[in-house]
């Protein structure tokens, strides 16, 4: 147990590192959510279309909108595991004393913590143009958390994906067709109940929808009676993403 | 005395393509040993199923004694590995790299300074350390890896093609330092490498591998003499005739005459003696001399010989293979 926790530590040291040395990657992936943010919340929020219960909408998207940014952060983080594939990285690592899930959770929770960055990023940002949090340093502290988490889980899922397609360019492009859809197929814009049935099921089963019930209800709206259904969720998803992913990490090396 | 590696009946099968093919190979402990082949023999194949990376399709291999496959655990302990393809972080500083590894491999927090900056000073490091690993060169690169790989005092080193594409000087250097390593603290040194000359020079045991069959294992020395005969080469004007070559081969001491376009190759036992009778025979014969050369024999000869050919034909050079060689020479 002691060694997992030094090598998921070592992990999460090495990406604090990175991110010392280099920001320019999560200033730039925040822009997009600033953008929806500052031009499609306040156009949509204008026109009074969707339900918020009473909460501007600009604050109603912005915790969909900041697990949206982190779990892209998450996904994309497959191409290091590429980088490191085509460099001797992973080979290195794997003949080391490291267990294979000790990496794979490491590596995963590194990637959390990059969002965890991305977050910090954004929701100053947010606080800043006019989105008002509930005043619970608490809740704040819980919701990072969870983006943490989940974030975690997102990046094993990149894992995966990556020790399947293995390459730079099919991985690209399949990046982008994961998040949109859980984005779009889950409660971040729009409540769950104006969607149609099929939609409402898909979201049922979308980690993404948890995520962003968790964090509205602890940044926003105070909501917090499906919090432990959410954590719980996201919890499941994570185990079984960090199963599957290590199971398949050796393949990548292959 | 135990055996640093000790292999029998390895195979390797990549779908229909044979990697390795019945490998039996023993090596003993304090040894550099050398495994020579030309891209796509096998090397890394074999390297890679000796630090546990994947398991042999057939027959079973041991390092220190320990099963590569059901012991593979408490085997990763004991090695080090350094990949021919880059195995360091650029991102950030040469010393963040060690300090990594070095707490991914668990080395007690009170002398992990000490182990950082001893391996960093025996690589000649220390100026460095704080620079980040992408403005390294690729000579300081693979000096990095080897400290990466040293820092953590393995029994046994694996290293994967450790000079590809770097200058003569560095190839030096690092060989001396991994030799010196060798001698002093007795750490087992095993590596591939297509550079003859590093396995003539640094190597205690060379083994040859082609076509993923090894084909034979013996010290430098010991190669060379089984070759036997000194190699004289002979650039000609023109193509000479079946006459001339056979008056060559009647010569005193020739053993063997070989033609291919206007170069005949001539084995023979004492090369200094006879260089003047054999241009006299060729102009006689009317055929003049461009170039001549001898000269004893050489692993190149040995690896001609059990080898067959310098460049294996047959086995599929991946692309990726040849892109990754190529970065690492570009990053010289």
């Amino acid at each position: 147990m002691r060694e997992y926790i030094r090598i998921m530590l070592s992990m999460i040291e090495l990406e604090i590192r990175r991110i010392m040395h280099d920001r320019t990657e999560l200033y730039l992936r925040a822009v997009q959510p600033m953008l929806w943010l500052v031009i499609f919340g306040p156009v949509m929020g204008s026109l009074k279309v969707i339900p918020t219960g009473g909460v501007p909408y600009t604050d109603y998207i912005m915790p969909g909108v900041l697990v949206q940014s982190t779990t892209t952060v998450a996904i994309f983080f497959g191409l290091v595991m590429i980088w490191e594939r085509e460099s001797g990285i992973l080979k290195k690592l794997v003949s080391s004393p490291s267990p294979g899930f000790a990496i794979v959770v490491g590596r995963s929770m590194a990637a959390g913590t990059r969002a965890l960055f991305q977050a910090l990023l954004i929701i100053p940002f947010a606080v800043l143009i006019g989105v008002r949090l509930l005043p619970n340093f608490l809740y704040i502290i819980l919701a990072l958390v969870i983006v943490f988490v989940a974030s975690s889980g997102f990046a094993a899922l990149s894992i995966l994906i990556a020790s399947i397609l293995k390459t730079r360019e099919r991985f690209m492009g399949l990046g982008q067709v994961i998040i949109l859809p859980m984005f779009f197929g889950s409660n971040a814009l729009y409540p769950l109940k104006s969607m149609p049935p099929l939609l409402q099921l898909f979201a049922s089963i979308n980690p993404m929808t948890y995520m962003v019930d968790a964090t509205r209800g602890l940044l926003i709206t105070g909501d917090t009676s499906q919090l432990a259904l959410d954590i719980v969720a996201i919890l499941i998803f994570d185990a079984l993403l960090f199963l599957l992913a290590s199971w398949s990490f050796k393949r990548i090396i292959e | 005395m135990e055996a640093a590696v000790s292999i029998r009946r390895l195979s390797k099968k990549y779908g229909d393509f044979l990697a390795l093919d019945n490998i039996n190979l023993g090596v003993e402990e304090g040894k550099l040993f050398a495994i020579l082949g030309p891209n796509g023999a096998g090397k890394t194949t074999l390297l890679r199923i000796l630090t546990t990376q994947f398991e042999p399709t057939a027959g079973e291999a041991f390092v220190l004694g320990k099963n590569v496959v059901s012991q593979s655990e408490e085997l990763r302990k004991l090695i080090s590995y350094v990949p021919q393809e880059m195995s360091v972080w650029t991102d950030i500083s040469g010393y963040e790299n060690l300090l990594i590894y070095s707490k991914i491999y668990g080395l007690p927090a009170a002398t992990r300074k000490d182990s950082i900056k001893d391996s960093m000073e025996l690589m000649d490091l220390s100026d460095v350390a704080n620079n980040l690993v992408s403005t390294y060169s690729g000579g300081m690169i693979r000096k990095l890896e080897l400290a990466c790989a040293v820092m953590i005092k393995p029994k046994i080193l694996f290293l994967d093609e450790p000079t590809i594409g770097l200058d003569p000087a560095t190839r030096k250097t690092i060989w001396e330092k991994l030799k010196a390593l060798n001698r002093e603290s007795g750490m087992d040194v095993f590596f591939s490498t297509h550079y003859m000359d590093e396995a003539d020079n640094y190597a205690d045991e060379i083994g040859i591998i082609n076509h993923g069959k090894l084909i034979k294992v013996a010290s430098p020395y010991e190669l060379k003499r089984s070759v036997g005969y000194d190699r004289i080469e002979i650039e000609t004007d023109s193509e000479p005739s079946k006459h001339a070559l056979a008056d060559l081969k009647r010569l005193n001491g020739v053993k063997k005459v070989e033609l291919e376009g206007n170069e005949v190759t001539i084995s023979a036992k004492d090369s200094a003696a006879l260089l003047d009778v054999i241009i006299e025979c060729l102009l006689a014969n009317k055929v003049h001399v461009r170039k001549i050369s001898a000269r004893q024999p050489t692993i190149d000869d040995v690896f001609l010989k059990y080898a067959g050919a310098k460049e294996s034909k047959k086995a599929p050079v991946q692309l990726a293979d040849v892109k990754k060689f190529r970065d690492r020479i570009r990053r010289g």
